[in-house]
């Protein structure tokens, strides 16, 4: 059954056929195999594939079709437009051409006086731009108009142009967002972020860039993505599938600090290090990817300290922590929460280590 | 689908501009899978040929109302279906050929070294896979990966139901996977339950 699932859903991922709950099951399915990994970019390179069109026999094709359009005595007369679509504009149409231009631009005078006055209380320039964005505690799926799917986490906003897609695709996201990039080589898919800008053809990636976390990080599914800091715009930076590409957030402050340090391969986490690829952690159980596992109404951490989990905890439950005392800060957690309260969670958290809270409404204190 | 907003784009220009050009880009672009999918149901190049031509007067007689049509690449298959069968009309009472009895040639399969990893013994093996694809498989393939019809689209033009059409492309995944040496066994997706649809 589940095999005979996969293969429909991976059919109809190829055909734009998928919704985007089935694109999350996909994914999860695909993630929790690694070793498909190879073979389902092959089927996707594959599909992508087009043979070239050989125009020849359709030219001779089109001339029967024009010599039985005479014959059949359909008229087909000469247009006057040029081939390569420029119109010709004669002397009375210019006259036309002027007076259509200054009435267009009377037009906007007045509509800039209005929405100027108008929107002056409220917010500046917002009229090209779409806006999605999520509460804390609560999650949403996004469908671009080329076709790309993102899946907001909470407390996350994403923006992009009212002309979106007509000659660039370009998005601004704050927060965090699983994207599944609908292919167009033509047209490269550009997020921007606090810290980084990355540049897509067609590929399932996760982004994290909340302001208030301390790294920025880009893991990739599948496919390839070229990364670039804001501050650095000559170092790209090229992921492969299962890498996860941490920036520094302090990287954009800190201005030049280090001008051509490469990027440094790690292994074990490096605090030091501005910019680091690592690997994407599969879970040694059922290698599910936990990166991504946010889409599954899972909050997964490993390894990561108190004080980190805490404010992903805020955005996910929709609370404020307070930590008093650093070393309880500084303890490395590992877990996942799944339909636990904040209550539950908290309690869970007692039994690895030894700590003590107070509720009160949405504000949470942790101590000693 | 960008097919359907080049064609959109290009039919605008005819009813609007009576544009020439446009209506020959339009004709070179879907004469060589309009005349396949017709050859495929008739069997005869020339009616093929014939067909396809007559499709295309249609398109420059009603000019003025091309803006009616909302799916631009199923109307130019249903049409050329409709126009095939009245042919096939004309000398008995017939009607359309079930799907494993058309003819089809598959042109997409072409290996890009530069894009594909593949050795050639799996270019062979996924050559084989798809020669061997049953027939009613493989008329649903070309539709949708290289004349890019919607599921619903080509459940309409072959009387095939949505269900099916998905069965089949499964079945075709699975078998180019295979040649691929992609092996998807029952083991590996036994931590994967089914928690919802």
């Amino acid at each position: 059954m589940s095999q005979e699932k996969f293969w429909i859903l991976f059919s109809r991922k190829l055909s734009g056929e998928l919704s985007s709950e089935e694109l999350i099951e996909l994914q999860e399915l695909i993630s929790q195999h690694p070793e498909w990994q190879y073979a389902v970019q092959n089927v996707e390179d594959f599909w992508g594939q087009n043979h070239p069109t050989n125009t020849i026999n359709a030219e001779d094709a089109y001339m029967l079709h024009l010599h039985r359009m005479g014959d059949l005595n359909i008229e087909f007369e000469e247009s006057f437009s040029s081939q390569d679509g420029v119109y010709p504009i004669n002397r009375k149409n210019r006259k036309w051409y002027w007076a259509a231009a200054s009435s267009i631009f009377i037009t906007l005078l007045a509509i800039w006086y209005f929405t100027s006055k108008t929107t002056a209380s409220t917010k500046l320039a917002n009229v090209e731009k779409n806006e999605i964005s999520t509460k804390p505690g609560s999650k949403s799926t996004v469908q671009l108009p080329d076709g790309t799917t993102v899946v907001l986490n909470a407390g996350s906003r994403l923006t992009y142009d009212k002309d979106f897609g007509k000659e660039i695709r370009e998005v601004t996201l704050t927060g965090e967002g699983f994207f599944d990039v609908a292919k167009n080589k033509e047209k490269p898919f550009i997020i921007h972020t606090n810290a980084i800008n990355i540049k897509v053809l067609g590929t399932v990636f996760n982004v994290k860039a909340y302001p208030e976390d301390k790294k920025t990080e880009t893991s990739l599914i599948h496919g390839s993505i070229e990364v670039t800091i804001r501050n650095r715009p000559n170092d790209k930076i090229i992921l492969s599938p299962s890498e996860k590409l941490v920036v520094d957030n302090n990287i954009i402050t800190e201005k030049n600090s280090l001008p051509h340090q490469a990027v440094k391969k790690i292994t074990a986490s490096n605090s030091s290090t501005l910019v680091a690829i690592d690997k994407i952690e599969y879970s040694p159980l059922d290698s599910t990817v936990a990166e991504i596992q946010w889409t599954q109404n899972r909050l997964v951490f490993r390894e990561e300290t108190f004080a980190d989990l805490a404010i992903r905890m805020e955005r996910w439950y929709n609370v404020k922590i307070e930590i008093k005392g650093t070393s309880l800060g500084l303890a490395k957690m590992n877990g996942i929460f799944e339909n636990e309260t904040i209550l539950q969670a908290l309690q869970a958290l007692q039994e690895t280590i030894p700590f003590r809270f107070e509720k009160d409404g949405e504000q949470v204190i942790i101590y000693q | 689908m960008p097919e359907n907003e080049k064609i959109k784009r290009l039919l605008a220009a005819i009813e609007v501009n009576n544009d020439h050009a446009a209506y020959k880009e339009l004709f070179l672009m879907l004469h060589p899978k309009l005349k396949q999918f017709v050859y495929a149901i008739l069997k005869s190049g020339e009616d093929a040929e014939e067909v396809v031509s007559d499709l295309f007067i249609g398109i420059w007689q009603r000019r003025s109302r091309l803006k009616e049509i909302e799916s631009p690449l199923f109307y130019f298959y249903s049409t050329a279906k409709n126009l095939a069968l009245n042919r096939i009309k004309k000398d008995r009472r017939a009607k359309l050929p079930p799907p494993e009895e058309w003819f089809i040639q598959l042109n997409s399969i072409v290996f890009d070294p530069e894009k594909l990893m593949m050795t050639a013994e799996m270019q062979r093996k996924v050559k084989e896979a798809i020669d061997n694809l049953p027939k009613k498989c493989r008329i649903v393939f070309k539709l949708i990966k290289e004349d890019g019809l919607k599921y619903k689209e080509v459940a309409e033009l072959l009387h095939l139901s949505v269900k099916t059409i998905e069965a089949q492309m499964a079945i075709a995944l699975r078998r180019l996977a295979h040649g691929m040496q992609m092996e998807i066994s029952e083991l590996h997706l036994k931590s994967y339950s089914t928690k919802k649809s």
